[in-house]
């Protein structure tokens, strides 16, 4: 592993206590990116904020309201920095889930969280995408819930019946796949979202 | 529909690639006095994912107690090292195993034995941790017009019915099977995917085809007939095939896949 580099980017991945972050964690320093795992907000500057995607919806939404995240991805979004949802991570910023309905979600975006008729549940495995910005990527799903669709979407998948792959507002993107579990294309995304190259795409 | 590869979907196909693992390396053997070093499992497994490996399982690297620490500690290293999931089995005796291994890094957990002594063990991991986490292992073999299933590495027979078993593993929050034919086993014939097709259709998770790979054609044969995945170990090992190549030959044959 290479020294610290002092001119990399610095990437805060939200410890939501919901699972390990390893490959999360070298998948972004692989990128050459610099990681800091924080399990609440300090008041160092970031250069991008990744919010993982292990598990279930209430419990993440209850850990990061009960240690002040709200407030601060509220303000990184504002301040218009790189941030990256992955799975949970970004179903988090809609308004509910079916996976904990008592739960409500930060409420950025319009939608509710369903669940869905896959054929076989859970979707475990590896889809192609049909998006504009990622045609014909294929990356790796683990999920039983997943929004349908959302006036944000960037790109959708099928199985058995097609959903929202992908989200983008501004500064955010989220994504319903695991880019860290996806091989070389889903490195590939994820340095597209923290080095910016993927400003707001709903307005195409 | 017979099939349950649908080409509408964009769910594709998977080949995964099993390694045992023994004291920290790799090893391959038909029997267990010969077991022959392959390597390690770090630098395979990235090796396999840059041929295309769309997962891992690493089988036994859990195994012994007294290892345990070394053992997390190469799975955490090789969660560091690749980008695709991969699966541990072997060992895993309680729900403390269970969770230190995927704390450590493994996205799944193979469960055979331990599951079929202790099922609670399933339903438990699929409550903690989610049920993308539980693959059962179920090794079958064909006897006289009836399937038996067996546990502690196929030498010890369950007295129950193989088919409900499938099930059961299913209603207590499997994510997946990985059914592995011991009467295929070794034989170099092909995957049993009359069995695999059979299974796939009655249970509502994916099945994963194991035992009896050994050419392009049987992994074909099997995604035609049903299989959600395919794993195989000798025949990529020994160098005889790339998943890559296999995967070239599925696209021929109309299969999409990964590259």
């Amino acid at each position: 592993m290479s020294g610290t580099d002092l001119n990399a980017k610095q990437i805060l991945i939200v410890d939501t206590k919901a699972g390990n972050l390893f490959s999360l964690k070298a998948a972004i320093e692989r990128l050459g990116f610099a990681v800091t795992i924080l399990d609440r907000p300090n008041q160092g500057q970031f250069d991008g904020v990744v919010i993982p995607g292990q598990g279930r919806f209430g419990t993440v939404m209850k850990n990061l309201s009960q240690n002040g995240w709200p407030e601060y991805l509220k303000q990184v979004y504002q301040q218009s920095i790189p941030m990256l949802g992955i799975c949970v991570g970004m179903q988090i910023f809609f308004e509910s889930s079916q996976e904990d309905p008592e739960a409500r979600g930060l409420g950025w975006f319009k939608g509710k969280v369903e669940k869905l008729d896959f054929p076989k549940k859970p979707m475990v495995g590896w889809a192609t995408l049909t998006s504009q910005i990622w045609p014909e990527a294929i990356v790796y799903f683990v999920n039983s819930y997943a929004l349908q669709s959302s006036d944000i979407s960037i790109a959708s998948t099928t199985y058995g019946e097609t959903f929202c792959a992908a989200v983008s507002s501004g500064s955010f993107v989220g994504m319903q796949f695991h880019p860290e579990k996806s091989g070389r294309v889903g490195i590939e995304l994820i340095s597209q979202v923290l080095d910016g190259n993927l400003g707001d795409q709903t307005n195409e | 529909m017979s099939s349950s590869y649908n080409t509408n979907d964009s769910l594709l196909p998977r080949i995964i690639v099993c390694l045992d693992v023994d004291k920290g390396r790799v090893v391959k053997g038909t029997n267990f006095k010969q077991l022959r070093d392959m390597g390690d499992p770090v630098e395979l497994a990235v090796a396999y994912e840059q041929q295309g490996a769309d997962e891992l399982v690493f089988l036994d690297i859990s195994a012994s107690n007294e290892n345990r620490p070394t053992a997390l500690k190469l799975v955490t290293d090789i969660a560091k090292h690749i980008s695709i999931p991969f699966t541990v089995g072997g060992g895993l005796k309680k729900l403390d195993d269970v969770k230190a291994f995927l704390d450590a890094g493994a996205d799944k957990v193979a469960l055979n034995t331990t599951a079929v002594l202790t099922p609670e063990i399933i339903n438990q991991t699929a409550v903690a941790y989610g049920s993308q986490c539980v693959v059962v292992a179920i090794d079958v073999n064909a006897e006289q017009e009836q399937h038996r299933f067996y546990i502690n590495g196929g030498r010890k027979l369950v007295e129950s019915n193989f088919f409900d078993w499938t099930k059961e593993v299913a209603e207590r929050g499997a994510g997946e099977i990985l059914l592995t034919a011991m009467h295929k086993d070794g034989t170099g014939s092909g995957f049993d995917t009359k069995l695999t097709a059979q299974i796939s259709q009655q249970v509502p998770v994916q099945v994963i085809a194991s035992g009896g790979a050994k050419n392009e054609q049987h992994f074909v044969d099997a995604f035609n007939h049903g299989a959600d995945a395919c794993l195989a170990a000798g025949m990529f090992h020994s160098g005889e095939y790339s998943v890559q190549q296999v995967k070239q030959y599925m696209l021929k044959n109309g299969i999409a896949t990964r590259l």
